[in-house]
Parts: C-alpha cells; structure tokens; sequence
C-alpha cells in the first residue's frame, strides 16, 4: 500500500512542474517580460533577477519532464540512479521553495508566489508555504522507488484512485489559486465593465414602449447628452410639454434583453421634476 | 481612428469638465430619473446642495502665490486677492524636502492646509510641488528622462537631481524606455527636477499591465486601492475632484487616446486605453459622475465629482503602503486640492482609499 502511494507521487509532481511552467510561459507572452511572470523578483539585485528567473523555469521544467523520463523502465535500467538524481533534485527543489517562500512572505508582505503565473497574486500565506513543504516530502518518498507500472489488482487501482483523490484536496486545499481558476471558469462579464456601443442602446431605447410614450413630445433627432453611470446609460432628449422646454431623461439598463428602463421629464430652465413615473430606488449595479 | 466628423456631439470632451455646464447637470438629471440613495446613514446620501457644495468647496485647502512669509504669518495671493494667514506653532514646509515655513520664497506656488475646517491657522504648506507620472519614452543621459503622461496630459522633462539620484534608481531601477516611472519633486519651467519616489516601478513594461482578477456578481461596492494626485495641468487650480481611470470608451476618453497615440509616432508611447483595465476593474462612469472616496489613513471622507480621465493610472498595478498595505491598482487620480482636502500628504504621493460609487 505503502508503495501504491509513494509511486502516485511522481505523475503527480510532474504535473504539478510541467503546469507551473505553462502557466508562467503564458504569463511571460502576455507581458513580455519575464521577470514580471515570476514574481516575486524583489529579492533579487536587478542584475541576476532575469538570469535567475529563467534558470529556475529551466529547471522546473527540466524537473518535471525528467521525472517523466526515469519514471519506467528506462530511467530506472541498471542501478536506477538516474532516477533517484532527479526525485532527490525535485526534493531540493521544492525545500529551496518554501525557504524563498518563507523570506519572500517576510519582506514582500504584498507579493503574490507566481508558481502557477498570474493565478498566484494571492499574498504568500501559511498554504503556500505548507504546499511547496508537502510537496517536498513527496518528492523525497519517491527516492529508492522501483520502475511504475500499472496497478496489478482492481484493489490497487482503487488505492491509487483514492490516494489521487485525497491528495488532489490536499494540494487544493493548499492552492491560493483555486479560486482564481473556478471564477475564470465560469466567468461572465458583469454589466458595469461590458462595453455596449451608444447605437445599441438608442436602438433598445427607440424599440421601446416608452420611447413611444414620449417620443411626441421630443423636439431633436439626437439626444442632447449621453453618459454611463455602471449597469445604466443615460440619455437626455430635448423636448416640449405643454409649451415649456423641456429635458426628458431615459435611464437604460445595460443587459441584453427586456432592459428596465425609466424616464423623467424635468423643466429646462429650472430643473423641476414634471413627470417620474414608477420612481424607485435603484442601484448602479442592479437592475429592478 | 474614428474620424472626427464622425463623432457625435454628445460625446465628452473632458477639456470643458470643470464648467457648470451638463456635466455638472447629470447628477440631477440622473437623481430624477432613477432616484436618490438618500436613507438616512446612506453612505451616498447626498442632496443637490451636497452635491453643488462638493464640487466647489474647499475646506481644508487654499491654493496661491506666496507673496511674503515670516515663522508666524504667511501672506498668499489666492482667488480672492491677497490673505494673511497665521502659521500654527508646529507648522511644516515642503520645498524640495522638509524646510522651516521662513525658507519658503516670494513667487513660489503653494497649497496649504488649513489646521481646522476653515479656520485661519494653517499648519502644512507644499511650495512649488509637482509630479510626473507616466511612461518613459526618452534618456538623454544618466538623469534626463522624457515621459508620456498619456494623451490627455502630454509629455513631461523630468530631471533627476544628483542628491536624489541614489534614492530613485532603488525604487526605479529601469529608467529605460517603456517602464513606468511616477516621481515627485520641485516644479521648474519646462521640467520636472525629481526628488522623492512616489510608488516603487511595476516589474513590467508599461503597455502590460497584468489582468485583474476576474469578478463575478457585480462589481464589489465599495471598491478599495490606491489613491494618488496629479498636477492640475489644464485644470483650476483648486479644483476638487478626480480623474478617474475607467471612464466610459464610447462616450468619454477613447477619443482623445486614439488621436493622440496617432500623431505621437515613437514606439515606447504608450496609449492606457488600449492597454486592458489595469489590475482593478472598476465600472464604466462618465465625467460628472459622483463618488465618495474615503481616506482610509486618514479616516476622512467626502463627494467627489469625476473631473477628468485617469487611463494614464491603470497602468500601474502598485499598492500604497501610507497606512498598511492597500488593495492592489490606483482607484482615484485626485486633484491637488481634493488630496489635501481629504487629509492626504502630497509627499507621500498616494493613500490607503477606499471609493462609493454612486451620489
């Protein structure tokens, strides 16, 4: 048993590496910088901050695929010290970690770890340190192990499922980044930063019943004014009624289908409220 | 490029925000319309009177020209023509770096604050202060830098003075083209001279701001970051309000940033319209919106209307430590006098804030 979880280890510490490495080689393209995709550099004098920085990708990456590469057969042929090089190295490794981690959390209280790129700009806490010491001792419990193979018994299969399944909470557990990854996942842009073109929302406002209601006594083909205010964009109409000039107002709310939207008639000169239907109490941010 | 014949003549143009004109009038049109958030202990409770009177009221703050200082009396040419105000017995000064009240010269440009909400003591005076914040373009030398201040503030000559030197390179170690640079010093003709770091320079280029966190929901409300000032450039020069940095791209900045970065032609300018949101995702508001912004240092608070466009400060994705560490990104470009009204030290550059949307 002792073994079936021991041998889990190495895919999983692969894993880990090999998507720690996307995640800042994604990070790195999107901001042209590779410092920046590996925070924390402030520790670091300017001068080795790039150099150190791409030596530790190398190295995570050089890690994680060699841990795939002595894992069978091959790596483990003959005396298996290949192997054991590169889980003890993976075992350094991540001990390195949660020092720079523990030192970093010290003097940059502010900064994000940048393990997995812009996933990780969760200030450094307890989890991340606790993450890279766990990981370390996996790493260790794999030195002397013999090449993997398939699980032999259904039992085994089981066990290895359910040491997965236990060590995937752990290590979720221990993520900062979880969060980041679940909002992304079913993200849905909130209506106070989507960006509607004004013709949109003359058109929901022209199609409307009460532009219908009021389009009578407007006396210009343009609106006057037009501003946002989050989830509302509001536009003012000249107008006349009863033969004062006046200002209508519609307030749109900014979502795709059947907006809300409400209308104010005020005196042009000054600035009397002559009509408020269905007046409530509304949000920037919330419909009605 | 949108051509201009093709703009519309309701769009923004924030050169003519500090008029009476509409934008001061969308607050009451938008009250009239949808209401106002006017409970009793609202945080944005506000009447129209509040709202006029945030908009012109300065309390704590006085702006003018020094005509004449004593260690007792400080004589200003303000709006108002010229005043005489008694110094407070622990009164400081800033010109250049902390100096005695006596120090300060006939001609400089101050801002005071008052000791008591509209009392005659004054106890912080700032002569001759500026601030350049943007993204390099151009070194000629070890200690002249050209900066873009982004298309609605233009570029910048900012000197690095040799004493300062040492003190700005640790906290802005690429003074190369393409970063950012945000520093404080004593205002010349023509150019900066650089003394103190405001912020300390983001790691990245300044067209790669880092994304912000994704929201979901709705855009929390109250939103808290870093707050910082700005020159008053086109602006009067007590103006009380903000630049704020996401204000709507179909009505208000895109305009002026696509013209701009148009003509500027050099490959390290950067335009923050087209740079994302900036590291805090804030909601669309337009010039004339109101916002209470609160000084969490400070503990003060008060309604501020949106002045003016504030992309160039989505760019840097800083905190402000005045009092603990802030919430990543800028929230609020002040102006001079609304960052002194709300208690803010201008040498400091920034403070712990936290923004109601809303008024």
């Amino acid at each position: 048993m002792l073994t079936a979880i021991r041998e889990l280890q190495i895919p999983l510490l692969a894993a880990l590496l090999l998507g720690g490495c996307l995640a800042k080689a994604w990070r790195a393209l999107r901001t042209r910088s590779v410092t920046a995709a590996m925070v924390p550099t402030g520790l670091l004098p300017l001068r080795v901050r790039r150099p150190i920085m791409v030596t530790m990708f190398a190295t995570e990456f050089a890690l994680g695929l060699a841990l795939i590469a002595t894992a069978g057969r091959i790596g483990a042929a003959g005396p298996g010290l290949p192997a054991s090089i590169v889980r003890a190295g993976t075992a350094l490794f991540f001990l390195v970690a949660v020092g720079a981690l523990n030192e970093t959390r010290q003097r940059r209280p502010d900064a994000g770890c940048g393990c997995f790129g812009e996933f990780s700009e969760t200030p450094i806490g307890w989890r991340t340190i606790a993450r890279a010491g766990v990981l370390c001792a996996a790493a260790a419990a794999t030195i002397g192990l013999p090449p993997l193979r398939m699980p032999s018994s259904p039992t085994t299969a089981e066990l290895w499922l359910a040491t997965l399944a236990f060590e995937l909470s752990l290590i979720a557990f221990l993520s900062p980044e979880l969060g980041e990854v679940l909002v992304r996942l079913g993200y849905s842009e909130p209506c106070e930063l989507r960006r509607v073109p004004v013709g949109r929302t003359l058109t929901t406002l022209h199609s409307s019943s009460q532009w219908r209601r009021y389009s009578g006594q407007v006396s210009a083909a343009d609106p006057a004014d037009v501003w946002r205010e989050g989830c509302w964009r509001f536009v003012v109409y000249p107008g006349l009624a009863r033969g004062r000039p006046v200002d209508i107002v519609f307030a749109i709310y900014l979502q795709a289908r059947r907006p809300p939207i409400r209308v104010a008639i005020l005196d042009a000169d000054t600035d009397e409220v002559l009509g408020r239907p269905e007046l409530a109490i509304l949000s920037l941010s919330r419909g009605v | 490029m949108r051509h201009l014949a093709e703009i519309p003549r309701w769009c923004d143009d924030v050169t003519d925000s500090t008029g009476p004109g509409r934008f001061a009038r969308r607050s009451l049109l938008k009250a009239a319309v949808l209401g106002r958030r006017d409970e009793p202990g609202h945080p944005l409770a506000a009447t129209a009177e509040d709202i006029e009177a945030a908009a012109s009221t300065l309390v704590y703050t006085l702006t003018g020209r020094i005509l004449d200082v004593s260690p007792h009396i400080l004589v200003l040419r303000t709006e108002r023509g010229e005043q005489r105000f008694p110094l407070a017995a622990n009164a400081q000064a800033w010109r250049g770096g902390p100096v005695a009240p006596a120090a300060l010269r006939q001609g400089d440009h101050a801002i005071v604050r008052r000791q008591l909400p509209g009392g005659p003591v004054v106890d912080r005076i700032w002569a001759q202060m500026g601030r350049v914040t943007g993204t390099i373009i151009e070194r000629q030398g070890p200690a002249t830098l050209l900066v873009d201040e982004g298309p609605a503030k233009g570029r910048k000559i900012v000197i690095i003075a040799a004493e300062a030197e040492g003190r700005i390179q640790v906290r802005f170690p690429r003074l190369e083209p393409g970063y950012l640079i945000d520093v404080i010093g004593l205002k010349h003709d023509g150019f900066l001279q650089a003394l103190v770091p405001a912020t300390s320079q983001p790691p990245y280029r300044a067209g790669h701001p880092p994304a912000p966190p994704l929201v979901s929901g709705h855009v929390p409300d109250p939103v808290s970051g870093t707050a910082v000032w700005h020159e008053p450039g086109e602006e009067p020069e007590g103006l009380l309000g903000l630049a704020y940095p996401a204000l709507d791209p179909e009505t208000s900045c895109e305009r002026t940033g696509s013209a701009a970065s148009a003509c500027s032609g050099e490959q390290h300018a950067v335009d923050p319209h087209a740079a994302g949101p900036g590291c805090v995702r804030l909601p669309y508001l337009s010039v004339g919106s109101m916002l209470r912004l609160r000084n969490d240092c400070a503990e003060r608070s008060r309604l501020l209307p949106v002045t003016s466009c504030g992309a160039t400060a989505r760019l840097f994705c800083d905190r402000c430590v005045t009092c603990g560490t802030s919430r990543k990104g800028r929230i609020a470009d002040l102006t001079m006098a609304a960052f002194v009204e709300l208690g803010g030290a201008l040498e400091a550059g920034c403070f712990n804030a936290t923004m109601t949307i809303g008024g």
